[in-house]
C-alpha cells in the first residue's frame, strides 16, 4: 500500500490559501464581542450588563463603581439621564425592557461610595482650569479630576454649595447634600466670587496649560466662535468648550471635552487617537426565545427601594450571542468564541519560527457546518479550519501524525479493498451502488443485502464500487490525494457506462457530487421510489433520528429519510438541533482519528438530545454512537432487516471491507479471491486488542512486526519475562510484546512512536 | 549542539536482555531522529548486535510528548 511522505521542518511559507482581508471580513462575521444594545445606545458606555449584574445580587457598592467610571456625579446623572439605553433593551421587543434608569437612580442612592484613600495618586504635570457654572462645567472639572489633573475652577458662586445648586438645579434636597460632599471631596480647587469678563479670562489665561469654560461663559466671552462639537473645542481661541443639551448631553460633552484636554496637554492634535466615541449600532444577536418576567416592578414616586432595585435588574437577560458555543462540543472545548479562534487559527498559519500552537483545535473541528446554519450571520468554521489545513498541507508544514491513519485506510479502501464490477450480464450499466466506506467496514451484511435488492428491483443493470469517496483526503486538506481518488472514480464511473450513482451515504453523496460525478442519488431516495423490501421493520421502541452532517442543507435527503422512517412504522421522538441544526457524530473532518478527545466530547453532546436508541442514515454515526453504548441502527439496517451488533474495532473494519469483497467476488462474480493465510498461530489478549484500537494499530501492523521476527529473530526478554519485537512500517515504528505459545504467538501489549531510533557511535 | 537528555533510567540488575544474543542490555548511545530533528539519547542497548529497546512507558511518554512538540515547530 506504501507510505506517504512525512513533511520537512525546515521549510519557508510560499502559500496563502487566505488573505487578510478575506479573514477580516469572516471574523466580522461574529457578532460575539459586539456590546449589547443597551451599551451601546450609550453614549457614556456604560456597562450595563455588568452594572445590572451587580445590582440585582445586591452588590450596590460594586454598581455604583461602575457607575461612577461614567459619571463622576451619579445622583445628579442619574436625575436626568434621558435613559437611551431603555429604548434599546431587547425585551422591550417582547414585554417591558428592563427600567436601567430608575436602577441607576437607586443604586445612586443606596451605593456606598468607595473611598480613594489609601491610594497616592500622583497628579499630572499639566494645569488646567474650567471657568463657569453649568452642569458641562460641572462634569468637565469631575472628569479631569479623574483624569488626575491639576484643576483649578473659576465661578460667579460663592460657595461650593452655591456653585453646586446653580450647576444642577433639579436635585432633591437629599441628592443634593450627597453631591455637595462628594463635590466637597474631591480634589478640586475653587476661586469663587470671580468677575468673569474678558479681562479675567485675559488676566489668567496665561497661568494654565489648558483652559476650559461652560458654554454660557464662552458665548460671552467669544460670542462669534464656533466650536468643534466633535471635540468640544474652539481652536482659534484654544479653548476647550462647546454646546451641550440635557444631562446625558453634558456628560457625554464633558467625556469628549476631557479627552480633548488630554491630547492638548500632551501637546497633540485633539483630532487624533480618540477611539470610538458616543453610542454605536450593535450587531449583537439575542435569543428572546427563552426570556420570562417581562412586567417591569412597578416603580413608585420615590424611586425604587434596594430589593425592589434588585428585582428590577434580576430581569435583565444578559443580551449575548453564543448560539454556536452552546451548540457546538467543539468550540465549548476550547471555550473560544469562533470569531477569536479563526483569528488565531490565521495567526497560527503564519507563523515561520516556533510553536503553532493551534493546529489541534484546527484538526479538531469536524468541518459539519452546524456553526454556520446555528449562526445568525452565517459564521463557517469548518472553512477557516479547512483552509488553515490546506495552508499546512501545501507549505509542507502539516505533520502527518493527526490524519496519517485516516489517509492509510483511504489507501486500503482504494487498493486492497477497492472493487468495481458492472452487474454480471452487463457491459456498462445503468446504476452503480456506492455505499461508502465506513458501511462495508461496520456493516457488510447490510451492504450485500442493499446491493441484492437493489440489483434484483432495478433495471438497466446495477454495478458496485466499494471505496472511498474521498471525502478523507479532501477533509485533511490534501487536495492532491483528494483529486487522484476523484480520478481513480472517475475513471471507474466511465468504464461502468457513466452510471447513476446511487450513495449508501449522505457525506459520500455530497462529496461525489462535488467533484463531477454527474447523476448521484441517496439509496433511501430510490428505496422510497421502489417501496420497502422484505425484511424492513421498525425499532421497536420510540427512537430518535440523528441527521447526517453530510445532509446539512440537504432538505430532500432529511425529508426522504424521515419518510423512509415513517414508512417502516418508526416512532421518532422530537430532539433539539435536528435537521440543519444537527450536531456532528465525531467522525465529521476526521475529528476522531485527530483530537478523540473532542470527537467523544462530541459524540456525548449528540446523544444528551435524547436518552431513546439513535437511528441514523450515516454509518459513522450509527457506529460512533453504539460504541458510546448507546443502541443505534442504521435506517438501511431497519430496511434491509439485518443488525450489524456491536461495534468493530479498526483492525476489524479492514477485516470486514477485505470479506465483504472477498464475498461478493465469489458470490456474485464467481472470481477467485486472494486471501493470505498465516502459516502460524497468532493469538491476541482481550488486553491487546482493546490498546491496539485505542492506540490505532492494526492487526496488519502487528503481522509485519512477528514476520520480522521469525526472519530475524531480533527480539529483547523484558524484565517480565515476555518478548519484545519492533518493525518500521511507514512513519511508524511498532513494537509488539508476546509470550511464545504452542505453534504460535500471543501477543499481549502494543505500542508504536514515530520517531526512528537508531544506535549511535562514538 | 543538543544536549544529551537522560529521558530513560536503565534497570541495573541487567534483567532487560537481547533475545538473540542472550546478553542483558546496556546503558547506550542512541539516536531519534523525527521531522528533520536528532536528539542523543541514552536507551537500552545489545552491546553485540547494538538492538535498541523502546520501553512502552517511555514511548508512551517523553517520545510522544516530544513528538507532539516538533509537530507543532
Amino acid at each position: 500500500m506504501g507510505t506517504i511522505k512525512e513533511r520537512g521542518s525546515t521549510h519557508v511559507y510560499k502559500v496563502n490559501k487566505i488573505s487578510k482581508e478575506e479573514m477580516e471580513s469572516m471574523v466580522a462575521r461574529c457578532v460575539y464581542e459586539e456590546p449589547p444594545f443597551c451599551s451601546a445606545a450609550c453614549p457614556l458606555k456604560l456597562d450595563v450588563l455588568a452594572f445590572l449584574e451587580a445590582a440585582a445580587a445586591g452588590s450596590f457598592k460594586k454598581a455604583l463603581q461602575l457607575y461612577e467610571k461614567i459619571a463622576p456625579f451619579p445622583l445628579i446623572l442619574s436625575a436626568g439621564c434621558e435613559a437611551p439605553c431603555e429604548a434599546k433593551c431587547r425585551l422591550s421587543e417582547i414585554g417591558e425592557g428592563v427600567l436601567i434608569s430608575e436602577v441607576e437612580r437607586a443604586v445612586s442612592r443606596f451605593g456606598e461610595q468607595s473611598k480613594l484613600g489609601g491610594v497616592f495618586r500622583s497628579k499630572k504635570r499639566k494645569s488646567t482650569a474650567v471657568l463657569g457654572s453649568g452642569l458641562f462645567a460641572l462634569m468637565l472639572a469631575g472628569e479631569l479630576e479623574k483624569k488626575a489633573y491639576p484643576i483649578k475652577v473659576f465661578c460667579e458662586q460663592d460657595s461650593c454649595e452655591s456653585y453646586l445648586r446653580a450647576c444642577a438645579p433639579f436635585l432633591d434636597e437629599e441628592s443634593f447634600a450627597v453631591e455637595l460632599k462628594r463635590l466637597r471631596g474631591k480634589d478640586i480647587q475653587f476661586e469663587f466670587n470671580c468677575r468673569m469678563d474678558a479681562a479675567f479670562y485675559d488676566d489668567i489665561k496665561g497661568s494654565f496649560d489648558v483652559l476650559c469654560a461652560s458654554d454660557e461663559l464662552r458665548r460671552s466671552l467669544f460670542p462669534e466662535a464656533e466650536p468643534n462639537q466633535e471635540l468640544m473645542f474652539c481652536e482659534e481661541q484654544g479653548l476647550v468648550s462647546g454646546r451641550t443639551e440635557g444631562v446625558l448631553g453634558a456628560a457625554f460633552g464633558a467625556k469628549k471635552a476631557a479627552l480633548t484636554v488630554d491630547r492638548l496637554a500632551q501637546g497633540l492634535d485633539p483630532r487624533n487617537t480618540r477611539g470610538q466615541e458616543g453610542s454605536v449600532e450593535s450587531r449583537l444577536y439575542t435569543d428572546l426565545s427563552e426570556a420570562a418576567a417581562l412586567k417591569r416592578v412597578p416603580c413608585p414616586e420615590e424611586g425604587y427601594s434596594r430589593e425592589q432595585a434588585m428585582e428590577e435588574a434580576g430581569r435583565c437577560i444578559s443580551c449575548h450571542c453564543e448560539e454556536c458555543l452552546k451548540s457546538c462540543a467543539y468550540l465549548k472545548h476550547y471555550k473560544k468564541h469562533p470569531g477569536l479562534l479563526a483569528r488565531e487559527i490565521y495567526n497560527n498559519t503564519q507563523i515561520i519560527m516556533g510553536d503553532h500552537q493551534l493546529n489541534k483545535p484546527m484538526n479538531a473541528c469536524s468541518l459539519c457546518g452546524q456553526c454556520t446554519a446555528v449562526c445568525p450571520n452565517d459564521f463557517d468554521m469548518a472553512r477557516v479550519c479547512l483552509l488553515a489545513r490546506k495552508n499546512m498541507v501545501s507549505t509542507d508544514k502539516m505533520p502527518l501524525a493527526p490524519h496519517e491513519f485516516a489517509l492509510m485506510d483511504m489507501f486500503f479502501s482504494n487498493i486492497d479493498a477497492f472493487l468495481s464490477r458492472p452487474q454480471p450480464g452487463f457491459e456498462k450499466c445503468k446504476y452503480v451502488f456506492f455505499p461508502g466506506c465506513q458501511a462495508a467496514a461496520i456493516a457488510p451484511e447490510t451492504v450485500k443485502a442493499a446491493y441484492r435488492d437493489l440489483t434484483e428491483r432495478l433495471e438497466g443493470g446495477v454495478a458496485l464500487i466499494l471505496g472511498c469517496c474521498g471525502a478523507i483526503a479532501s477533509w485533511a486538506g490534501r487536495d492532491e490525494m483528494a483529486d487522484q481518488t476523484h480520478e481513480q472514480l472517475d475513471r471507474e464511473l466511465a468504464r461502468l457506462g457513466d452510471p447513476i450513482v446511487i450513495a449508501g451515504c449522505p457525506s459520500c453523496a455530497k462529496e461525489l457530487r462535488e467533484n463531477g460525478a454527474k447523476d448521484v442519488r441517496g439509496i433511501w431516495d430510490v428505496l422510497l421510489e421502489l417501496g420497502l423490501p422484505e425484511g424492513a421493520h421498525a425499532l421497536e421502541r420510540p427512537a430518535a433520528l440523528h441527521d447526517s452532517c453530510g445532509a446539512r442543507g440537504d432538505e430532500k435527503t432529511q425529508a426522504a429519510i424521515r419518510e423512509l422512517a415513517s414508512r417502516l412504522g418508526c416512532e421518532l421522538v422530537d430532539t433539539p438541533y435536528s435537521g440543519d441544526r444537527s450536531p456532528c457524530c465525531g467522525y465529521g473532518g476526521l475529528t476522531a482519528y485527530a483530537n478523540r478527545e473532542v470527537a467523544g466530547e462530541m459524540t456525548e453532546k449528540c446523544l444528551e438530545r435524547s436518552d431513546a436508541p439513535y437511528i441514523s442514515y450515516c454509518m459513522a454515526c450509527r457506529d460512533r454512537f453504539a460504541r458510546q453504548g448507546r443502541e443505534s441502527r442504521h435506517i438501511l439496517e431497519l430496511c434491509y432487516g439485518t443488525d450489524a451488533g456491536s461495534p468493530p474495532d479498526i483492525s476489524e473494519k479492514r477485516k470486514n471491507r477485505l470479506a465483504l469483497k472477498n464475498e461478493l467476488l465469489q458470490e456474485i462474480w464467481l472470481e477467485d479471491a486472494m486471501e493470505d493465510k498465516l502459516d502460524y498461530k497468532l493469538l491476541f489478549t482481550d488486553e491487546a486488542r482493546e490498546l491496539m484500537d485505542d492506540r490505532m494499530i492494526l492487526v496488519e501492523d502487528v503481522i509485519a512486526v512477528m514476520e520480522d521476527f521469525r526472519e530475524s529473530g531480533e527480539a529483547i526478554e523484558d524484565d517480565d519475562g515476555l518478548l519484545v519485537a519492533r518493525r518500521r512500517v511507514g512513519n511508524a515504528t511498532f513494537w509488539v510484546k508476546f509470550s511464545l505459545e504452542d505453534g504460535g504467538y500471543l501477543i499481549r501489549r502494543a505500542w508504536s512512536h514515530r520517531m526512528k531510533v537508531v544506535k549511535r557511535e562514538g | 549542539m543538543a544536549i544529551e537528555k537522560n529521558y530513560y533510567t536503565i534497570d541495573p540488575e541487567g534483567k532487560i536482555r537481547c533475545f538473540k544474543c542472550k546478553v542483558p542490555l546496556i546503558k547506550g548511545k542512541a539516536k531519534f531522529m523525527y521531522l528533520d530533528n536528532g536528539f542523543p539519547v541514552e536507551l537500552p542497548v545489545c552491546p553485540v548486535c547494538g538492538y535498541v529497546y523502546v520501553p512502552e512507558e517511555l514511548a508512551l511518554g517523553k517520545v510522544a510528548s516530544v513528538e507532539r512538540a516538533l509537530e507543532d515547530k
